[in-house]
């Protein structure tokens, strides 16, 4: 019976269907002008914030999408709305990451000519998202720092992964034991071209910085690709 | 737990894999993990026992390999291994640091009968 036994070489990528999926999503965003990003964040790190405080900015220039991504509710996506901005709910239904066939299916309900910046938040969670490319143009991590400096180094796949990093809640520094130079140093050890932006949703301080780099992102995808 | 979506990935290349060759069972399935990814091998094994539970799958082995993070620097081009995910050539200290191994996640083979 030993005979039988035998090994079939396959050398398979795991990801292979979401992979191809994410190449026609992404095709899809090139033929619209539009800049897709993948927004991933802790649940509670302020993803929703900083959307709410970026879209009034944002639009004032820009046609702005944003797709949600949620487990059950339609909280988030809710919030968005009241900015007049369409926008998209996905529930997961228990999924902990939003995959690149979930978005495919609510892309033909938007008005493309409408839309340069098209943003996914993510379900909040550091882990999973980060092996699943949804099409998009680059990863933005939101972190807070109250969740502390050691965060970057616990989850480096994530920044690694990510062209930028947005440390909310900087209003709250005084209040915790946070070392704001670890984290940083954290975050370019893993990753030294990442860009970094501290910012306060709360009170609005250092918005602008990150609303302008996104602004010119948007501009030069839209130069490189055209 | 993106453990069980990944491992939708692997019984997608098994059945297709399967399909193509006679097989009457699986007895061992064998998984490439690089470190810089987030598969976990014990939820992969979870997984794997899930889905593997009334098919050609079932009570086969899953053998998972942990691949380490190579980084080629982009200065020098220097060949390391990038531990602590510190991602900084220990000859010439550039930041340039291109991967080229650690990020597979890969099904290498089955052993079938």
């Amino acid at each position: 019976m030993e005979a039988t036994r035998r090994e079939i070489e396959v050398m398979a990528n795991l990801l292979n269907s979401n992979d191809t999926q994410a190449e026609i999503n992404r095709a899809h965003f090139r033929k619209n002008n539009c800049l897709a990003i993948n927004m991933i964040g802790s649940p509670g790190a302020g993803k929703t914030s900083l959307l709410e405080k970026s879209l009034p900015l944002l639009t004032r220039s820009l046609g702005v999408g944003v797709i949600e991504g949620d487990i059950f509710t339609s909280k988030d996506a809710d919030r968005i709305a009241i900015h007049q901005i369409p926008v998209i709910q996905i529930n997961t239904g228990g999924g902990c990451h939003l995959d690149s066939k979930m978005v495919s299916k609510v892309l033909p309900d938007f008005d493309w000519n409408a839309i340069d910046l098209m943003i996914i938040e993510n379900v909040g969670n550091l882990v999973c998202p980060a092996d699943f490319d949804l099409g998009e143009a680059f990863k933005v991590i939101v972190l807070s720092i109250v969740e502390g400096d050691d965060k970057p180094s616990k989850y480096p796949v994530i920044f690694r992964n990510a062209k930028a990093v947005v440390l909310n809640k900087m209003d709250l520094e005084k209040l915790t034991d946070v070392n704001m130079e670890t984290m940083k140093q954290d975050i370019l050890a893993i990753n030294p071209h990442i860009r970094i932006f501290e910012v306060s949703c709360r009170n609005g301080n250092g918005l602008n910085e990150w609303i302008s780099w996104l602004s010119q992102e948007v501009i030069e995808h839209r130069e490189h690709e055209g | 737990m993106h453990e069980m979506s990944l491992m939708g990935g692997v019984f997608e290349v098994i059945e297709q894999t399967v399909s193509q060759h006679k097989v009457k069972r699986v007895l061992q399935v064998k998984l490439k993990v690089g470190a810089l990814t987030n598969a976990e091998p014990d939820a992969l094994q979870m997984a794997f026992e899930a889905y593997g539970k009334d098919t050609i799958c079932e009570g086969a082995e899953l053998l998972v390999e942990r691949i380490d993070v190579l980084g080629r620097c982009q200065n020098c081009h220097y060949e390391f291994n990038v531990t602590g995910m510190f991602f900084l050539c220990p000859k010439c200290q550039d930041i340039n640091i291109e991967v080229i191994q650690g990020e597979e996640l890969l099904l290498e083979s089955l052993e079938v009968e």
